[in-house]
Parts: structure tokens; sequence; C-alpha cells
């Protein structure tokens, strides 16, 4: 009566465990160049303690890390126009990627650092 | 019933790890000291000369974007605090035979060490310059001889920062354009 009960406890939770979050990248719309909005964004994560590696303004690429175990990495891609531009962001914790919400509170602050 | 329930639960939320919900930021943030308003003669070149005095190599520039980003690495002495070197202590023998019964006792004393390793100390840092301002975040890693990652921080701090800013501010503005 035991025994099947704790097994399936335990496929439940080795199930959860093994479910790892999908590494698309969350999207968004801004209404800013894309060299502005890689500026922005850099100050951003600067400000936040994150030590940028890599960007590249005509490639439209940012990476950035922050030293606290086990490590976390964001990535930036910025493509589009004069007036608009389309960012995505991938956010990593000890390289595997994190769920894209986590990564809603930051792209909220840079919309607002782009606002007129 | 219940109890025995509860106990495989309790294990299994100690063992699977915790997603956070938002991004993390450094603790403590990086310094007042590590943003300063930008002078005339401030340039990327500038920093680049200055981090490069500081022995730093570079390892990517953005011109357009005016950010430097550079690592200094060097040997360290590394202290573990013993966690992994409890001292091992053993031995204590007790025989007879033929109706006498003797005792003898040895203590040992294992892992003479103290604790020390050596590590290396690697610093990674990033440098934006534009026409307002200067900004700049680092991070400490140290990685033992076995290249197990032993300790990682931010550390953009104030004295570093001061530090920083006076090696680019010494850097003389002709040599650098």
């Amino acid at each position: 009566m035991m025994r099947p009960t704790l097994v399936i406890l335990l496929a439940a939770w080795l199930v959860g465990c093994a479910t790892s979050p999908s590494p698309e990248p969350r999207v968004t719309q801004l209404a800013a160049a894309p060299e502005v909005t890689l500026r922005e964004a850099m100050a951003l994560l600067m400000e936040r303690g994150y030590v940028i590696r890599h960007a590249d303004g005509e490639l439209g690429r940012l990476e950035a890390e922050l030293a606290r175990m086990p490590g976390y990495g964001v990535a930036l891609r910025v493509a589009g126009q004069q007036n608009g531009s389309r960012v995505s962001v991938i956010a990593t914790r000890g390289g595997r990627p994190l769920p894209p919400s986590v990564v809603d509170p930051l792209l909220t602050d840079l919309q607002a650092r782009l606002q007129p | 019933m219940r109890a025995w329930l509860l106990l495989p639960l309790a294990a299994a939320l100690a063992g699977c790890q915790v997603t956070p919900t938002t991004l993390p930021v450094a603790q403590p943030a990086p310094s007042e000291e590590c943003r300063w308003p930008a002078g005339p003669d401030d340039s990327l070149n500038r920093v680049v000369t200055a981090l490069e005095e500081q022995g730093f190599l570079i390892r990517h520039t953005d011109a357009s974007l005016g950010l430097v980003s550079a690592e200094r690495a060097r040997n360290t002495i590394y202290h573990d605090n013993g966690v992994e070197r409890l001292p091992r202590l053993g031995g204590f023998v007790l025989g007879g035979s033929g109706g006498h019964v003797s005792s003898g006792m040895m203590i040992g004393f294992g892992g003479g060490d103290l604790g020390v390793d050596e590590a290396s100390r690697i610093e990674r840092v990033s440098v934006v310059v534009d026409e307002e301002q200067l900004q700049v975040t680092r991070n400490i890693r140290l990685i033992d001889w076995r290249g197990d990652l032993r300790e990682s921080r931010s550390a953009s701090d104030a004295d570093f920062c001061r530090e920083l800013r006076a090696a680019i501010e010494a850097v003389p503005a002709k040599e650098a354009s």
C-alpha cells in the first residue's frame, strides 16, 4: 500500500526537476533606435553590477554576466529601424536558460528609460 | 501515514533548485564612485591605455558604444578555512595473549597542511565612456589549483574605482589621442 504511493511521489518529483525551462527568448518591441536601446541596456545592466563581456553596436548584440554563484548571464539581440527596435533577451543561470518571464522587470525598466 | 508522506515531500523541496523569479543584482550594488562625469579629454583610448597600465588584458572593445571589457589574472593564496580538511585522528589498540593484557595507544593527526592553496584570481572589468559619464563594473573569481571555482563575486567597490579613475586621469590626453 505504502510503496506505490512513494514510487508515484518520487516519479513526480523527478519529472518536476527534469523539466528545464525552454530556452526561448523574451521578445519585445521598443520605440527607440537599436543603438540607443543597446546603450541604455548596457547602462542599466551595469547599474545592477553586471560586467559587459561583449557588445557590438553594428551587430546589435550584448552579453553581460553577474558573478553571483552559480553565475548569471544575460544575452540581448537588438534589430530594427531608426524609430523602433525589436529586442530579444535570454537569461541564464549556471549556463542553463531561465524562464523568459525572469527578464520582464529588466525590460520594463528599459522601456521606462527609453520614454521621451 | 501522513507523516510518512511529508518526509519525501520535504526532501523533494530541499533537493530541487529554486529558480529565481527576477534577475539577481549585485549585492552590494556598484559603488557611487564607479560612475563619474566625463571630462573633455576622456576617451575610450585613454581608458584602454589606463587599463593596460594597470595590468589588464583588453578582451573586447566597441568604439561606437564606447565600451571596453578587460581581464586581469594573478596568482594568489587561497585560504579554504579547513572545511574539507578536518584533522584525522586515529588509532587505539588493545590486545592480549597468554593471560597478559597489554594496551598500546597511538594517536595520529592527518592532513598536516594549513588549508592554504595556490589559486588564480581573475578580475573582469567593463568600462563605458560616453560624452556625459564613465561607468565601471568589476567582478572577481577565484579558481583553485584543481580548476574548481572557489569564489565568485561582484567587486565594483569604491577603492578600485577611485584607483582606476586616478589612472585614467593620469594618462596624458595627447598620448591617448
